[in-house]
């Protein structure tokens, strides 16, 4: 029980959960506006990611304009699965994205030149004899921020809590920009792309292209956090990008209330504890088994709590229930 | 030629047991609007449960088999009355028929994961004997698979033709009001989809695990993507389609590794071989092939 005493350890578990609140942001934006149920959303992560470890291992590339490139990729992926699928029923669109994310990470997975394959980002091909590493431009602006902290705020500041606030800095830049966005026409013409295709199609609005936009956009924010995730990280694995994350994603966005982005944070740090508390499952009766299966354990608390979430509370801890059946 | 005789014959046995996956979840879609993302995971416990049976309890091999599938059936009836019965009552939506469904594929697979570790495991058959036909190797457990799977795949076809619970099925998938008015039984059509789906995953995971030899927890998670572009390529909730789109699914997949076409993919990239096919079916035909373009009123 040592951990839960220790402060680095509650750093992480907001880390992760501000990461993951972008990751549910990409999400919201889709489904909280435009009714888009998008179940391969954790493809747009493994392809920034991947993209800006690629371009600065094996290119050399800046690492500024590698992140750049890996969100433009999640964009560009986010439109080929728009361009494919949008035009058809909803449901299409969910089964072709669940496919898009697992054919981005089974890629990956046996492309051994280009990502390294199973053995993750490390053996991502270098160029000279560079060390397979994506985050030192990264790392040196984030001491350099430690170094400007630490005297006027005292130790506890360390690379760990410096990368914490970064990461919710960035979540609350883009949570207050998607608010706005949701307050434009463009996102009123979207929701009402939601009920019905008919009525903003009469008034001369072309739903295909506002939705592909609202898969672009929220791919972006996807990508945003594939590269955080990829820094957070610091190696790559394609086990990292598997379909159960698109779901965490969706947890969070379901327990703070999908058409509002107010609740989305404090779902995000909600979720970082459920996922991260399951480690001191360590009592009885969870101690009869070993660690590697408390992984399993709770993967099915996952599974348990979206199922008693959407038979009891679908429209979240924050959200009003009208507005999940009704805008 | 050989190595051609060899893909299709591996491609048709593939394709057999797409087919009988996919049926179950086009089934379930067209009685009941909900794709089920736990269908994979059916086929692992299909699989397990066979495995079970006749390591453990020691039973016959075919005992084993139909024990599975009756397994299958009530996992698939427990979630019925557990889950999907309220969730219709209560009017949910598209995206909690989504997220409910997930949750059931974490909570089965983390299960069998629990249960029987992550070691591959392998049914106590006869893998080893091979027939020669046209040059081509084909073994004696992918022929029995072919050959069940035909049967099974008849009569299902049959069942939902001629009987009248198979009846009532489309026509209550075509007007589920209409239906409910003309008096058929509701409940009765809805179990009965429920149970054609349980069983022919299970059934669908054993064969599976015959011919891939050797299995592990992940087996119906990794079909998943392969069935579902199955089900699409054969019209979402045409149960026919779904058939012969796992036929045609398989038989592409097994024959993009073949030399003469470019050299051929690797075949650790058959899925994606499957994803690509799904993408240019839903540009060129999004209704699927033997879907019919609903009318612009």
């Amino acid at each position: 029980m040592t951990a839960i005493m220790q402060p680095g350890f509650w750093v992480f578990i907001l880390t992760m959960a501000g990461i993951y609140g972008i990751f549910s942001l990409g999400l919201q934006v889709q489904y909280g506006v435009g009714g888009i149920l998008n179940f391969g959303h954790v493809g747009m992560m493994a392809l920034s990611s991947y993209t800006m470890a690629i371009l600065v291992i094996s290119h050399g590339i800046n690492f500024w304009i590698a992140a750049a490139s890996g969100v433009a990729v999640a964009a560009l992926g986010g439109a080929f699965l728009g361009l494919t699928t949008l035009r058809l029923r909803g449901d299409y669109f969910s089964i072709v994205s669940i496919a898009f994310s697992e054919i981005v990470r089974y890629v990956i997975y046996n492309s051994d030149n280009l990502t390294g394959g199973v053995q993750g980002s490390l053996a991502i091909p270098v160029i000279g004899d560079n060390y397979p590493s994506y985050t030192d431009t990264w790392d040196s602006l984030v001491n350099h921020i430690r170094d400007f902290l630490q005297p006027r705020l005292g130790d506890y500041v360390d690379r760990d809590f410096v990368m914490g606030v970064l990461v919710w800095i960035t979540l609350a830049i883009l949570l207050l920009l998607v608010s706005r966005i949701e307050k434009t026409s463009w996102a009123r013409v979207l929701r009402a792309t939601r009920e019905d295709d008919d009525v903003p199609a009469a008034l001369g609005k072309n739903v295909f292209r506002f939705r592909l936009q609202a898969v672009i956009i929220g791919s972006i924010i996807g990508g945003i956090a594939g590269i955080y995730w990829g820094l957070e990280s610091t190696l790559l694995s394609p086990d990292d990008f598997l379909t159960l994350v698109t779901f965490y994603g969706w947890m969070i966005l379901i327990l703070g209330g999908a058409t509002k982005v107010k609740g989305l944070p404090i779902a995000a740090i909600f979720f970082g504890f459920l996922y991260g508390g399951t480690r001191f499952f360590t009592f009885w009766p969870f101690s009869i088994i070993d660690s590697s299966q408390r992984a399993y354990i709770r993967i099915m608390i996952i599974g348990f709590a979206l199922i008693v979430l959407m038979m009891r509370r679908p429209q979240g801890i924050f959200g009003k229930r009208q507005e999940m059946v009704l805008e | 030629m050989a190595e051609f005789v060899q893909l299709l014959f591996n491609g048709l046995v593939e394709g057999s047991i797409f087919g009988i996956a996919a049926l179950g979840i086009s089934l379930v879609y067209s009685v009941l609007h909900l794709v089920n993302f736990a269908a994979g995971d059916f086929l692992t416990l299909g699989a397990f449960a066979a495995f079970f049976f006749v390591t453990s309890l020691h039973m016959p091999f075919i005992v084993a088999v139909v024990l599975s599938m009756i397994l299958g059936v009530v996992v698939s009836l427990i979630l019925e009355f557990l889950l999907w019965q309220k969730l219709r009552k209560s009017g949910a939506g598209m995206l909690a028929l989504f997220l409910v469904a997930t949750g059931v594929a974490f909570i089965l697979r983390q299960t069998i994961s629990l249960v029987f570790g992550s070691n591959s495991r392998k049914f106590d058959l006869d893998q080893l004997t091979t027939y020669e036909f046209l040059g081509a190797q084909i073994a004696k457990t992918q022929l029995i698979v072919l050959c069940c799977a035909s049967v099974a795949i008849t009569a299902i076809a049959l069942y939902i033709k001629k009987s009248t619970t198979g009846k009532n099925m489309r026509a209550y998938a075509d007007n589920s009001s209409l239906a409910a008015v003309s008096g058929i039984n509701v409940d009765r059509v809805i179990l009965a989809t429920w149970s054609i789906s349980g069983a022919f995953g299970a059934l669908a995971g054993v064969f599976q695990g015959t011919v891939q030899g050797q299995f592990t927890n992940g087996m119906g998670l990794d079909l998943l993507l392969s069935i579902l572009a199955a089900v699409v390529l054969g019209t979402i909730g045409d149960a026919y389609g779904a058939l012969i789109g796992g036929f045609v699914l398989g038989v592409v997949m097994e024959l993009s590794t073949w030399d003469a076409l470019f050299g051929g993919i690797p075949s650790t990239y058959k899925p994606v071989v499957a994803f690509a096919v799904l993408v240019i079916v839903l540009l060129f035909k999004p209704e699927g092939i033997f879907g019919v373009k609903a009318r612009k009123i």
